[in-house]
């Protein structure tokens, strides 16, 4: 039977390939080129391969299936009616840029109403009555296909597109550091090498780190607060559905031609650079900002409004301070970079002039957009992993929290801190030299509230019965690259070492070692941390210290060679250096680097599928804890909670107060309440 | 389970309330960064404006968005005096004024003497009112939600939850639209 499909998929996958061979045929271009015809063919060949896996039917009752052919459709119709209209008024049929725009935007509406996230609202604009019967949520793995409003499947579907798109954007650096180990190869022209790097950021940033988040915060906060669910569910589907569309752009940039601005897209460069990859990436991260502006008021009505008795404020779990600081920030600044791309779209497409100077327009305007919503970002993009160190530290060391107030009220001070400091990036740029003292100075204020949260990690380990579990031993090289981070980042905020360090090896090592440091360990520490919890199952202790010490070496491989780089001048989005200068030993190490990290995930990838075969039951609370999450069962019940428990102290207080930190309702009353409801 | 589904159901009553105003501070935001556009390039190009847009029409327009959040609040207040009628004419009222606005902005757009490629003032003035107008034409469909509700007698005086959050995002594009005006002929 297995074998009978794989037949099926070459067939489907030759018949693709010679479709798009016999439409470059047709259009007269020459007819093979590598990418295109390959990447359509392996598509192809995939469909049939899950077409004829899963049978038609079955296929269309999955959500995601009907909304991908949908999108496809529409896409299709899109470009076709843009085509017509281009042709009535006289202009050439095809402009990759303007055609490929209204296509795609008209895709992403038909799939988005295929998809079925309208439907509820629609019912409610015409006044209809809400439906009677709910559908019961589809079983197994097919219920992560389609739109559900639980916020764990919700959690999970984030969770897991971000997790996915993790190697992609890895695999794509690596071709990119292999080729900086000796660019005289000419494994890459420099248009490919720019793109490789661009797309690498953008989806790193846009597609990996913040649907992790929302995931981590979609199933967690709503458990760690007590609720049955977030505040909108609706909202909370919608806003995930618009992050596949996005990622799949962001990965077919360079079957339209890449970009090769670098994650920024600073004008005149994104403005000017001819190929519609550059579009198809403003799309998609505009489609990721709609998702995070809807997300955090979703996040922030369930926080406000959703906490079990007894949870106030200074009883939360760092996580969900950390989590309230990030959406805030997404709330305000995330329409900043939306109404930017969307100025970079039109100028591109329809030849508006915010940014050229030939028509009055200035190019610096948009680094100051751009900044006020990433800079912000930045924040983002870190502070969650330093609730989640912040949380999990406590419980391998058995001590609580030194200084939860402190490590509280830091997190909203660097989440403030963090919007009043974007003009740093533009030190070199060229703008008003009178900004630049005060911004030096409020970016030497962030390091304040940063340090407050290390300090106050390293106190709780002081003296504490440590457990070097996995998660534990991936927090300390988190908080060691998160230190080596914000160091290197002190000088990059005082002007005069700014402006020899600006835009060199040394800013792509600082924000690295930040990013591993506040995003990758983190997480990978939260993963091992939770996985039980999901799952219900344990994860090997052996396989995870393994991964841990491939990617701890890997990433100071990666990062120190890096402030080496820099200070020797080594300029980033440089697609080659003089062989005689000494560069080569230090971007070899940098791939070598990168290639071990690599191998920490295939590690982590391996972990997970033995976790699965081994089938070890977790329980409960494997790991002592004391937060809300782990007084439900492993996976968590389908509302969470019978019955709201009440909080009763705060959330980190091991070793030291026998009261829990909270208390669950009595059994026998939850049952009398469900007998009750079935009378 | 079933007394679980029917509480989710219920409760989202002040949350709704919540989640509006946290969006249209999102929205005061992206209208930040079209102003902070607009005062940046006025600052940096010389003459400002490069050439004057119609005054006369947008003025009209300023006096049918006030009248039409009066009307909004006025059929917000006869739902809490439970009279389903005087909602009805309010919201009725809101989105004539409302499309009034639309068509108006429509014309005048088509008069103007310049086009959004012809200069970046051309492009934020376009951008501007155009994402305002946006704003409006979804406030408008909002609005006839609400008509097509009112129709089918889903508020009472005890709820009206719905006709609440269509009248805070109306009174919001108004205010907004104020600014515009302000911004863009008297400041200008």
């Amino acid at each position: 039977m297995r074998n009978v499909n794989i037949l099926k998929a070459l067939g489907g996958g030759v018949i693709g390939a010679g479709i798009v061979l016999l439409a470059r045929l047709a259009l007269g271009m020459a007819v093979w080129k590598p990418v295109p015809v390959l990447v359509v063919g392996g598509l192809a060949g995939l469909f049939t391969y899950i077409l004829a896996a899963l049978g038609l039917k079955k296929l269309l009752s999955l959500d995601a299936a009907r909304g991908a052919l949908t999108g496809l459709a529409g896409t299709g119709v899109g470009v076709g009616l843009t085509m017509l209209v281009r042709v009535l008024i006289g202009r050439p049929a095809w402009s990759a840029d303007g055609v490929l725009t209204i296509g795609i935007m008209t895709g992403v509406i038909a799939y988005l109403i295929a998809l079925g996230v309208f439907n509820h609202w629609w019912r409610w604009a015409i006044g209809a009555a809400p439906k009677e019967t709910v559908e019961p949520p589809k079983s197994g793995w097919q219920r992560y296909f389609s739109v559900d409003t639980n916020h764990k499947v919700i959690g999970i579907q984030y969770f897991v597109t971000g997790l996915g798109l993790l190697p992609f954007a890895v695999v794509l650096q690596l071709i990119g550091r292999i080729h900086m180990a000796d660019p005289h190869l000419g494994l890459l022209n420099s248009t490919a090498y720019e793109s490789v790097i661009s797309d690498h950021g953008i989806i790193m940033l846009f597609m990996v780190v913040l649907p992790i988040f929302s995931g981590m915060m979609n199933y967690f906060v709503p458990l760690q607060i007590g609720a049955r669910d977030v505040a909108f569910p609706r909202l909370n589907a919608f806003t995930y559905w618009l992050t596949p569309p996005a990622a799949l752009l962001a990965m077919f940039s360079f079957m339209a031609g890449g970009f090769d601005t670098g994650w920024t897209a600073y004008p005149p460069l994104s403005t000017s650079y001819e190929p519609a990859g550059m579009s198809l990436i403003l799309i998609a991260v505009f489609l990721i900002g709609i998702s995070s502006i809807l997300t955090a008021v979703n996040i922030i009505t369930t926080i406000m409004k959703m906490r079990a008795p007894g949870m106030t404020f200074f009883r939360m779990p760092i996580f969900i301070w950390a989590t309230f600081g990030t959406v805030g920030l997404t709330l305000v600044f995330t329409q900043f970079i939306s109404m930017a791309f969307i100025m970079l779209l039109l100028s591109r497409t329809l030849g508006f002039g915010f940014f050229n100077t030939a028509m009055g327009g200035q190019p610096l305007l948009y680094q100051y957009l751009f900044w006020f919503y990433s800079h912000p970002a930045v924040y983002v993009f870190v502070l969650i992993g330093l609730g989640m160190i912040s949380d999990i530290i406590p419980v391998f060391v058995r001590k609580p929290l030194f200084g939860y107030k402190g490590v509280a009220i830091s997190t909203l001070g660097i989440a403030f801190g963090g919007t009043v400091v974007f003009a740093h990036h533009m030190f070199a740029s060229g703008m008003p030299a009178m900004l630049r003292i005060p911004f030096m100075v409020t970016t030497l204020l962030v390091a304040v509230p940063t340090g407050v949260k290390v300090f106050a990690w390293v106190a709780t380990t002081w003296m504490g019965k440590m457990r070097l579990q996995t998660p534990l031993i991936f927090v300390f090289s988190a908080v060691i690259l998160f230190l080596i981070g914000g160091l290197t980042g002190v000088p990059l905020g005082i002007v005069p070492v700014d402006l020899y360090l600006h835009d060199s090896y040394w800013v792509v090592g600082h924000f690295h070692a930040m990013f591993f440091g506040g995003f990758l360990m983190p997480v990978m520490a939260a993963f091992y941390y939770w996985f039980p919890k999901v799952t219900g199952r344990m994860l090997r202790e052996g396989l995870g210290k393994i991964q841990w010490l491939l990617m701890t070496l890997g990433t100071f491989l990666l990062v120190l060679p890096m402030l080496g780089l820099g200070l020797e001048g080594m300029r980033r989005r440089t697609a080659a250096y003089d062989l005689s200068s000494n560069f080569q030993p230090l971007h070899i190490a940098t791939a070598v680097g990168g290639f071990l990290v690599f191998a920490g995930l295939v590690v982590l990838v391996m972990n997970i599928r033995s976790s699965f075969k081994r089938n070890v039951i977790a329980g409960d609370n494997p790991w002592g804890s004391r937060t809300l999450e782990w007084m439900v069962s492993s996976p968590p019940p389908e509302d969470n909670f019978k019955e709201i428990p009440e909080v009763l102290d705060r959330p980190h207080l091991h070793g030291v107060s026998s009261a829990p930190h909270a208390r669950l309702g009595k059994p026998d009353d939850a049952d009398s309440a469900q007998n009750q409801g079935e009378a | 389970m079933k007394d679980t589904t029917v509480a989710r159901e219920k409760a989202p009553s002040s949350p709704m309330r919540m989640g509006i105003v946290l969006f249209l501070i999102s929205e005061t935001f992206l209208f930040g960064a079209l102003f902070w556009t607009y005062y940046y390039l006025r600052g940096h190009d010389t003459p400002w404006p490069p050439q004057h847009p119609l005054a006369t029409l947008p003025a009209i327009n300023t006096g049918l968005l006030l009248l039409s959040s009066i009307a909004v609040w006025l059929g917000g207040y006869m739902i809490k005096k439970g009279r389903e009628k005087g909602l009805f004419i309010g919201l009725l009222v809101t989105v004539l004024l409302g499309a009034s606005f639309l068509g108006i902005t429509g014309w005048e757009w088509l008069h103007e003497s310049f086009r959004p490629w012809t200069n970046a003032y051309g492009s934020i003035f376009f951008l501007l009112t155009g994402v305002h107008a946006l704003h409006v034409f979804g406030g408008v469909l909002l609005m006839l939600a609400l008509l097509a509700r009112t129709a089918r007698h889903r508020f009472t005086a005890g709820n009206s939850v719905g006709v609440e959050i269509g009248s805070l995002y109306w009174h919001f594009i108004d205010l907004i639209w104020l600014l515009v005006f302000t911004t863009i002929f008297i400041v200008r």
